[in-house]
């Protein structure tokens, strides 16, 4: 059970109540002035009382979900199981993953005289927030779904970040841990544990393919780790040929995934269960399985996991296909200056079925009205992916067009494939559209970019249908 | 002709060793890799660069400790003029020490006369903007430290951003062929002419960069875009 919110007194309460009344009133005052402020109750509330997460009520039971990819569908695929087998969930789903979205949660989930009104809270924390979340709330589980290179700028690199966990987290938490990633596997070693993983796939390989692979030696003892397969960057089984170290064995073990026939089956100490999946990609089957790992943690049997999770869906809202005319029109969200996600949306697109033509505006439009996007993330980035006859055109666009076209003839693409123009509407002009072709438009993060990338979008899909007429 | 990356397995953060692969690519450079358990072929042989780029924290320690033998066959090799090109946070490991956020110096190994401090809840972002023989250097800097120390006119004279430290115009640091810089990433791929210039100093007659056109071209943009006063400079 989660450990309860101190009580407020004295001068401390009188704080702590001004700061919970300010923030509920703005609630509605929020809505009434039309502002989509879903930090600012909470961001208010710690203005006027710093210590408001410790005195907040909160749910009996507390998850957090936190990790460099992945956590928005891990926490999702949670509170949709909960919810369905009938708890009463707070979380964050729909607000942000820092200190200020959390206290916003708990705000939204207790009455006026600070009682939760929830048994279950599931917050996503943002990795770098748990410093400022973790010595107010003490979950009774952390998820973390995986460790990898993410913005150089915010991030560094993953050491740093798995650091920064095993000091913010407290030691009574107990973590469910990605047993394929050594680097999570590092966090807050103290901590009670359990691993998930998946065994062996028919597509791992032994040797990286990838230009980013955060563990290559032995976090023991420096020496060689070796891998009894490898799925993408340092994701796997690897032992230390010369300490004896190795990765840890799962305590639920994703298994015989079969994605002809969109199945799965979960063993753990206490039987097997045998699983819908809910998409193809490898990085959702992992999403599954820590949530069912969560589930059964919590007591749940497969039978009821099966059925909560014959339902659901992974939130398609970073992916949306189209049809216009003969060609299919797919927005693939592919996170700007993160080299990882974008190799593995490079790696998953070039690997469907079909002719592919691409338009690449990735480049972080918010960066550029005040400095320049900085670009080194492209050299860990495997463009080599697109490098493959299937991936017919690659249009790049953007304040970047020029270093994403130098990066790509360094990955091998033809010239006589790439198409290089500055503006992102002229560049939706330049796409063949190709009959049978699945046109896929990469964007970003940002909120300039996705505006332009609704608008190319639209253009798109008017070309294409113009051109089928 | 060789060009030797020291330590791979953990100097390979924010697509650094993408300095060597072009060299590589533009000369048909062989490539040897040097990992932490083994003796780096400089030490006994001559290859056209030694190349070492950044790492993690820990990554510093380990690289310390597995170079620290081979120190003098590096003092050596630059008296003789060889080349070696380090980049980000490598630089801080040939300093004398390293201060931590406790206030702890980490003893480095004492080439350069600098010493660092790392603020590992201060992380620094910046664009750079220099000058080196008369070419323009454009980069990016990401780092949790920075050095003090007389590095006389340093590697690059800073034109926008940080030298060593955001107080300094000397960026980075050079002893005869030997240059370290904080700036990091593909600073070859970044800037052609720098590019070219290191293929002359490892003896490449003529050398003609892979994609030199498309490569200037990018360049040229970010030289531009840099040197806009009105262009921020820290992230």
């Amino acid at each position: 059970m989660a450990k309860n919110a101190i009580r407020p007194r004295g001068a401390g309460a009188v704080r702590f109540y001004a700061a919970l009344w300010a923030a509920k009133l703005s609630r509605p005052l929020l809505k009434i002035t039309r502002h989509n402020g879903t930090n600012f109750p909470g961001e208010l509330a710690l203005k006027l009382c710093p210590d408001f997460l410790r005195y907040m009520a909160r749910p009996e039971k507390i998850i957090t979900v936190t990790g460099t990819d992945g956590k928005t569908s891990v926490n999702n695929l949670i509170c949709d199981m909960l919810e369905g087998a009938g708890y009463s969930v707070l979380s964050n789903r729909l607000g942000s993953n820092i200190n200020s979205g959390v206290a916003t949660s708990l705000l939204a989930g207790c009455t006026v005289f600070n009682r939760c009104r929830y048994t279950v809270g599931v917050l996503e924390v943002d990795e770098r927030s748990s410093k400022r979340v973790y010595p107010s709330i003490t979950p009774d589980y952390t998820v973390i779904t995986n460790l990898f290179r993410d913005s150089i700028m915010r991030n560094g690199h993953p050491e740093y970040i798995a650091g920064f966990l095993t000091d913010s987290i407290p030691p009574e938490t107990k973590l469910i841990l990605n047993g394929d990633d050594l680097i999570s596997v590092s966090v807050a070693p103290g901590n009670p544990r359990a691993y998930f993983g998946l065994t062996r796939l028919d597509t791992d390989v032994t040797e990286c393919v990838n230009r980013i692979n955060d563990l290559r030696i032995c976090p023991r003892c420096a020496g060689k780790l070796e891998y009894e397969y490898l799925r993408y960057h340092h994701i796997g089984r690897a032992h230390c040929g010369d300490c004896g170290f190795e990765s840890p064995a799962y305590d639920y073990a994703g298994t015989d995934v079969d994605y002809d026939h969109m199945t799965m089956t979960v063993r753990d100490a206490g039987g097997e269960g045998h699983y819908r999946l809910l998409s193809d990609s490898v990085f959702n089957v992992y999403n599954q399985l820590t949530a069912i790992a969560v589930m059964r943690e919590l007591g749940m049997e497969h039978g009821q996991i099966e059925r909560l999770t014959q339902g659901l869906k992974i939130a398609e809202s970073r992916y949306r296909s189209d049809i216009a005319g003969d060609v299919e029109v797919v927005m693939q969200l592919s996170k700007d200056r993160n080299a990882l996600a974008c190799s593995r949306v490079f790696d998953y697109v070039s690997t469907r079925p079909g002719k592919k033509e691409l338009l690449l505006m990735m480049n972080n439009l918010n960066d550029e009205k005040n400095w320049s996007e900085n670009v080194c993330w492209l050299y860990d980035c495997d463009f080599e992916f697109l490098n493959n006859d299937s991936v017919t055109q690659i249009v790049v666009t953007g304040p970047r067009a020029k270093d994403y076209y130098l990066r790509l003839r360094l990955a091998g693409v033809p010239e006589e494939r790439i198409a290089c123009v500055r503006d992102e509407l002229e560049a939706a002009e330049l796409l063949k559209l190709e009959s049978g072709s699945h046109v896929y438009i990469l964007y970003g993060t940002d909120s300039t970019c996705m505006k332009i990338a609704s608008q190319v979008r639209e253009r798109v899909i008017a070309r294409a249908t113009e051109v089928s007429k | 002709m060789i060009i030797e990356a020291l330590y791979p397995e953990v100097c390979n953060l924010y697509g650094d060793l993408s300095n060597i692969r072009y060299l590589a690519r533009s000369c048909g450079a062989e490539i040897v890799n040097t990992s932490l358990k083994e003796t780096p072929r400089f030490v006994t042989e001559d290859p056209a660069l030694v190349y070492m780029g950044t790492t993690t924290e820990r990554g510093q320690e380990l690289v310390r400790d597995a170079f620290a033998p081979h120190l003098e066959a590096l003092r050596r090799r630059t008296e003789n003029g060889g080349v070696t090109l380090i980049t980000g946070n490598a630089l801080e490991i040939f300093g004398e020490y390293i201060q931590d956020d406790g206030g702890n110096r980490i003893p480095m190994l004492g080439l350069f006369p600098t010493h660092a401090v790392r603020r590992m809840m201060n992380r620094y972002n910046s664009l750079y903007l220099g000058e080196f023989e008369g070419m323009k250097i454009v980069g990016f800097k990401s780092q949790f430290g920075h050095s003090w120390g007389d590095v006389g006119q340093g590697l690059f004279n800073t034109l926008r951003g940080p030298g060593l430290n955001p107080d300094v115009k000397p960026e980075g640091i050079r002893i005869n062929n030997l240059m370290a810089t904080y700036v990091i990433g593909p600073l070859t791929v970044l800037n052609p002419p720098f590019a070219k210039y290191l293929l002359g100093l490892m003896g490449v007659e003529e050398p003609v960069l892979a994609f030199e056109d498309a490569a200037l071209d990018a360049y040229n943009t970010r030289v531009t875009e840099f040197s806009d006063p009105k262009r921020g400079l820290t992230y």
